[in-house]
């Protein structure tokens, strides 16, 4: 038998300006062997014909720049959002937009458990609710008798019925900050911050560990990125431990549908991260790939934690928290830029921008040197000076798109006011300025989806219906690029995946539509059917 | 038993590894788990050490300390689940944490309870990093929350102008345990009183009290009795339990040998003050 597949499609749209667009692409050792018609792998010997991807259009495997692997497994939790989700296994969860929704949702869910197993919820986001906050008296509706914790999307905030209060020893008597108490002088229910949410998650047995590194975890997690045609997607805060690399290694040995990416937190000393960092990147392997290093800086500006320029939020709060101080931000730049290890800096806030593009560039200046691509992620508030600054310094940027959607209304009415959301999210500027962009969905924050991501980049539309600063707006081949090569680029992966270049690894998102084609307005309806990953079929 | 935890907050360089190592190094009789951001500048006397790996070290007196790795809640829990629990915990915040948020865990949780927030702070530097735009509200933030704060690097006569609050010179301790840990009801009448930093202080209760009497007159203690605990009679038989560190009072039904005893630093209690305080209470 031939070692030579040769894929038939309607159409492979390659993301390489060399050979646009084909009609067939030739495999050999998991690798893009030839790209043309179906005669395109004649010369190199004989060819077997492959046509399950007939009737597709063909993209290069989609690339998540920045997801978390708990995206995967977070569907063990029954699924309490304001809007409709897919799980892994490809279940609809509709959306629940008030208190009452989710109540008559739980009291269906709880039918397929045992009488007294917990239950727990995810993705709530009161920030949508109009109607009065979530409390104990909306879940005790579900049961009584068993323990019910609802974990808000932000994951720093739950609420929960009176038996698991009860369970936390949480009552009329209790003084703690965070444990949330109504006017009746009891518990609403409702807990802020780990420290309140602990007792409960103890007793619940909710384990945020066991949503990342365990092997359920991971297979979840490439079964959320075949649905949204994702063949390389990051883990962008692992702790990794030994251990975890190893179940990492096996699960994704063989024809493990996905190419992950973990990026080692850098929380602590500069030089033992760097250390494990190098020490990780030796046990890559090509479905795993290991080495980088993610810092983070501020917090979220919808929580109004993000570290923000004058004039400052709206409302008047005060400025965010740095979850790093700048000069521990500096001190791990010099570290990694003078190891030659590439840091992923969160950066919400342009101060937050600010601060890191500082640093990088003292790092440089102690360290100089080049190809390092840091990537800046989620560069929410950075505007064209930022931009111009990140292109001076050779850095990546990583466009959270997808906010735009989600809380573009709220930013414009509760965070950061008209003016400064019109230039949130600035892909335009970004490209403008020179800066290599990827765009991303930080699942499970927003759901993983790049065609859904990109339509947010093209399209700038919020819930409520409106364009957010339309001179922002990308076409939809500049944001189909930052979905598959500048994604790529981000992660330096770029000679390798990303496009559909001869030598490149065969990896595909396999569509029901032509992106190009179709109404800008309709790309995040383009149906997955599935993914190629190295030449392996994966379709629905 | 509810395991005391005690979080050591602090600006990078301030001095939190300083107070830590003392801590290690003292012969406090206690078997404490310390759990640190990092080894970097851990430094315990080499004959100390009973066994070291990448991420702790345990040492003869019976202490051991550790890294926290990536989510310290996490770490937390594995404590809690162990058979054998620490004496005590100690956690070191990071440097630009709120340790309060960690400290708060304590109060929540049951199986474990509010042992302080020390927050050390760096003669030389606080002035300056507490008025500084970017950083300045979560240094002081660090301040406002502890129930002790202790100055370093005050040899030549340093202070911070800008503290607004009491504290003690690190300096000027000569053991720090009972400080960061408090005392176990046996150790205090002999271990203390050969220590000049502190005063120590013992007081019993004939009567039984309802719970809210008792925490209102907990609370209205002289603010330098920094460390109190023990047990208490309450009504139809049963026993309080009680904690007090700084500002916060813990009272809970528990069962132990009546009495409490009660530490603060000299200079900033007086034990007359301490007798007059209890004399009123002493049903
Ligand atoms: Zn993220």
């Amino acid at each position: 038998m031939s070692d030579i597949t040769v894929f038939a499609a309607d159409k492979f749209i390659t993301m390489d300006p060399n050979m646009p667009e084909a009609t067939h692409v030739a495999v050999r050792d998991g690798r893009v062997l030839a790209i043309g018609d179906a005669q395109c792998a004649d010369a190199w010997g004989p060819v077997q014909h492959d046509d399950r991807l007939k009737g597709a259009t063909v993209l290069p495997g989609l690339i998540e720049g920045h997801a978390h692997m708990m995206a995967g497994a977070i569907w063990r939790y029954a699924y309490v959002g304001y809007h409709d989700r897919i799980d892994p296994e490809g279940k609809l969860w509709p959306g629940l937009p008030d208190a009452d929704a989710v109540v008559t949702g739980l009291k269906d869910y709880a039918k397929g458990l045992e009488s007294d197993a917990p239950i727990v919820g995810w993705g709530f986001d009161p920030i949508f609710l109009t109607s009065e906050r979530l409390s104990r008296d909306h879940l005790d509706q579900i049961s009584p008798d068993r323990p019910i914790a609802i974990i808000f999307s932000n994951f720093h905030l739950m609420c929960v019925n009176s038996r698991a209060l009860e369970m936390a020893g949480y009552d009329a008597g209790t003084n703690v900050e965070g444990v949330i108490m109504g006017q009746n002088g009891r518990p609403t229910g409702e807990l802020q911050e780990m420290a309140a949410m602990f007792p409960i998650m103890r007793r619940l047995g909710i384990d945020f560990r066991g949503l990342s590194q365990t092997p359920e975890a991971i297979r979840a997690y490439a079964k959320v990125a075949q649905r949204a045609g994702v063949t390389t997607i990051t883990d962008l805060f692992s702790s990794m431990e030994d251990e975890d690399v190893d179940v990492m290694l096996e699960v994704t040995s063989g024809d493990f549908p996905l190419r992950i990416v973990p990026v080692l937190g850098a929380m602590g000393d500069p030089a033992t991260i760097a250390d494990k960092a190098e020490r990780l990147a030796k046990r890559s392997t090509d479905k795993l790939r290991m080495g980088a290093v993610k810092l983070m800086t501020d917090g979220s500006i919808q929580g109004w934690t993000a570290r923000v320029r004058w004039p400052g939020y709206i409302g008047g709060q005060p400025n965010g928290m740095w979850n790093t101080a700048p000069e521990a931000i500096y001190a791990l730049c010099a570290e990694m830029q003078a190891r030659g290890i590439q840091m992923h800096i969160h950066v919400n806030g342009d101060e937050a921008a600010e601060v890191s593009l500082d640093a990088i560039e003292a790092a440089l200046s102690a360290h100089p040197g080049q190809g390092h691509r840091h990537v800046l992620q989620h560069c929410q508030m950075m505007d064209r000076d930022l931009y111009e600054r990140a292109a001076e310094l050779g850095c990546c940027t990583n466009i959270f798109s997808n906010h735009i959607w989600y809380f573009g209304d709220q930013h414009v009415a509760l965070t950061l006011g008209e003016d400064r959301a019109h230039r949130m999210d600035a892909a335009r500027s970004a490209l403008d300025a020179g800066v290599p962009i990827a765009l991303h969905s930080d699942a499970p924050v927003t759901p993983l989806g790049p065609l859904f991501t990109a339509w947010c980049a093209v399209n700038r539309r919020t819930m409520s219906g409106r364009v957010l600063g339309a001179v922002q707006c990308l076409t939809v081949p500049e944001a189909l690029y930052a979905i598959t090569m500048g994604a790529a680029f981000t992660l330096k992966l770029d000679s390798e995946i990303g496009s559909i270049s001869v030598g490149k690894r065969a990896d595909f998102a396999v569509l029901g539509d032509d992106p190009t084609g179709v109404d800008p307005m309709a790309l995040k309806d383009i149906s997955v059917l599935g993914t190629v990953s190295g030449g392996t079929v994966h379709l629905l | 038993m509810s395991l005391p935890l005690t979080v050591i907050g602090g600006y990078l360089g301030a001095g939190k590894t300083t107070l830590i190592n003392r801590l290690l190094a003292e012969d406090h009789g206690l078997q404490l788990l310390i759990m640190v951001n990092d080894f970097g500048a851990i430094n315990v006397d080499a004959s100390l050490i009973e066994a070291a790996g990448d991420d702790m070290i345990a040492l003869s007196n019976g202490c051991v300390c550790c890294t926290m790795g990536a989510d310290l809640f996490l770490a937390i829990g594995d404590v809690l689940d162990r058979d054998l629990r620490p004496d005590h915990l100690v956690i070191e915040a990071s440097g630009i944490a709120d340790p309060a948020a960690i400290a708060r865990v304590a109060i929540a949780e049951p199986d474990l309870v509010y042992g302080g927030v020390v927050t050390v702070v760096d003669a030389l530097e606080y002035d300056r990093l507490s008025n500084d735009p970017q950083i300045g509200a979560q240094v002081r933030g660090q301040v406002d929350v502890a129930d002790v704060v202790v100055v370093s690097k005050t040899d030549g006569g340093a202070w911070p102008e800008a503290l607004g609050v009491a504290a003690v010179p690190l300096a000027e301790i000569d053991v720090v345990g009972p400080l960061v840990c408090g005392m176990t009801p046996a150790q205090v009448p002999e271990g203390l009183a050969t220590h000049p930093s502190y005063v120590r202080w013992h007081g019993t209760m004939r009567g039984a009290v309802e719970r809210s009497d008792l925490i209102a007159r907990l609370e209205a203690r002289p603010v330098g009795l920094f460390r109190m605990k023990g047990f208490v009679s309450a009504p139809q038989g049963r026993v309080w339990e009680v904690h007090c560190v700084g500002r916060q009072v813990t009272v809970k039904e528990g069962s132990g040998p009546l009495g409490l005893v009660g530490i603060g630093l000299s200079g900033r209690v007086k034990r007359s003050q301490l007798d007059n305080w209890w004399r009123g209470f002493d049903l």
